[in-house]
């Protein structure tokens, strides 16, 4: 099916920071008389572009460029404060899922209720939680509390539930960083799979490789904004060459100049 | 072809996530074991035994002193339990808020399942007790005694609405509403009879949706005598009224949620 599977115009959001974070009742009814002052952090900045569809479109940025939220707000997670973020198709959203757990349930009720709560039906959740455990390599934990995981553990189970409970548009940010070459490598197998049937993916990766091996087009947020929109290599090279600034600002202005 | 925003998720199971977070509910607070449900129960049951013994003396004279004891503390544990995990209920699944998007109140929904068991199982034997001893009350009171019973659970799910989304605001709001609910105890007719209290002042005990929903139970099942439909018209108002601040709080806020937590 030719055409967008998500449109997003203007899109702007900022986060009061309080400078004294109020969060109780009691520091409203003593702080009442005296100013608040807020920081305001502006997180994206009129941020304009089209996913297509079929496409795998990847993000690039530094720590704090945007990344996670714009992801949020893609997928609904978060409200836009201004600006339109238009989706045509059903999206499932893999954020930093590592600790998105409920920590005194074992991994098949984990898997159930997180399944279901991605979309699976009941029954379809009952029935892939083998296979599931399976892709995670996870079978002999299976009853094991999820508290007594390691944090790896819990991100390939994360992955692996995301990866089976997949609608037309999948948003994923950072898979390809976790677990051991060998799950790594099942992710990008499966991700294949998907990418052939016409799934549209978001990527987002600190990780040159996939950014260069799977997206055919890239953006590169700095500062909330999008400094670069290109094919994959390209904005992996802009990508490191910001690193590379950071890391040694006197040398690149030498360069530069 | 443009997706409403409730569309442009998966679609949902409704039944089968409803299903599963009570059924998980359940065994995160009683280790997955009937055992352990049985063994909660025995914390209202001691409190029972430790009220009867010393108030049963003052109130030597009330008739069905125990089962309205009884009765009354039941009732007011599963709103003190319901309201107080209803207050958390979103910011106790952040784990699964922050990261999918499903109708959220579900969460606050199924909150107070595991007191509604607790509730379920206790009325069941109650009425069985009632039942064996020959004072089995008729089907109308029955019918009553279930209204009395929606009413409260509508109200405890309202409150939750509202209470859920201020707590992520308010993160003291839950020690706020323990106090509350301390106060409460004595301002809904547990402990003593409703009798002792003079007649004027009954109408503001009554505004404390509990005391409503305890006094009606009691006079339905033992006492055998209808609360008047003006009583009846007033429970309603205040369980449609505290149902509808609580939609219009969540409606408000729960769309920025995630943001908050």
């Amino acid at each position: 099916m030719p055409g967008n599977a998500i449109e997003v115009r203007g899109l702007s959001k900022s986060f009061r920071i309080p400078t004294v974070r109020r969060e109780t009742i009691r520091e409203h009814l003593f702080g009442l008389f005296r100013p608040r002052r807020y920081r305001r952090l502006q997180v994206l900045d009129n941020v304009s572009f089209d996913v297509r569809r079929g496409e795998t479109l990847g993000i690039m940025g530094r720590n704090g460029s945007g990344k996670s939220t714009l992801l949020k707000l893609l997928s609904g997670i978060y409200q836009p404060e201004r600006g339109k973020v238009s989706v045509y198709a059903p999206i499932t959203p893999v954020l930093e899922l590592g600790i998105g757990w409920n920590p005194e349930l074992n991994a098949i009720d984990n898997i159930l209720l997180l399944g279901i709560a991605m979309g699976l039906s009941r029954k379809e959740a009952g029935a892939a939680v083998d296979e599931i455990l399976a892709f995670a390599e996870l079978e002999a934990f299976a009853g094991l509390a999820l508290k007594h995981y390691s944090s790896g553990m819990a991100s390939r189970l994360a992955y692996s539930v995301a990866f089976k409970a997949v609608c037309e548009v999948l948003i994923i940010d950072e898979i390809f960083a976790v677990g051991d070459a060998s799950f790594r490598q099942r992710c990008e197998d499966r991700y294949r799979d998907l990418a052939a049937q016409g799934h549209t993916v978001v990527l987002v990766s600190h990780d040159p490789r996939p950014i260069q091996t799977f997206c055919n087009r890239a953006l590169l947020l700095d500062a909330g904004q999008i400094a670069l929109e290109g094919t994959g290599n390209e904005v992996v090279r802009a990508y490191l060459k910001l690193l590379r600034a950071e890391q040694d600002p006197e040398l690149e202005e030498k360069a530069a100049g | 072809m443009r997706l409403r925003p409730t569309e442009n998720i998966a679609q949902v199971d409704l039944p089968g996530l409803l299903w599963t977070l009570v059924r998980t509910d359940f065994k995160v607070r009683y280790h997955g074991t009937w055992m352990g449900f049985l063994w909660a129960l025995l914390k209202p049951l001691a409190m029972f035994l430790v009220l009867m013994t010393v108030f049963s003396f003052i109130f030597a004279q009330e008739r069905n002193y125990a089962f309205n004891l009884l009765l009354g503390l039941f009732l007011w544990d599963f709103f003190s339990e319901s309201t107080r995990t209803g207050v958390t209920s979103l910011a106790s699944k952040a784990f699964l808020l922050s990261k999918t998007r499903f109708p959220r109140w579900l969460l606050v929904l199924t909150s107070p399942s595991n007191a509604l068991v607790t509730l379920a199982v206790v009325c069941l034997t109650i009425v069985f007790a009632l039942a064996a001893t020959g004072r089995m009350p008729s089907l109308v009171a029955l019918g009553l005694f279930g209204l009395c019973l929606l009413s409260l659970i509508i109200i405890v799910v309202g409150f939750s609405l509202g209470a859920s989304v201020l707590f992520l605001r308010y993160r003291d709001l839950n020690q706020v509403w323990d106090v509350v609910v301390q106060a409460g105890f004595f301002v809904a007719p547990v402990v003593y009879p409703m009798g002792i209290i003079p007649e004027k002042y009954h109408f503001y005990l009554y505004i404390w949706p509990p005391t409503a929903v305890i006094q009606f139970s009691r006079q339905l099942l033992v006492e055998h005598h209808m609360p008047s439909l003006k009583a009846f018209l007033m429970l309603a108002g205040v369980t449609v009224a505290i149902l509808g601040i609580g939609l219009l709080l969540y409606r408000r806020f729960a769309p920025s949620a995630a943001e908050n937590l």
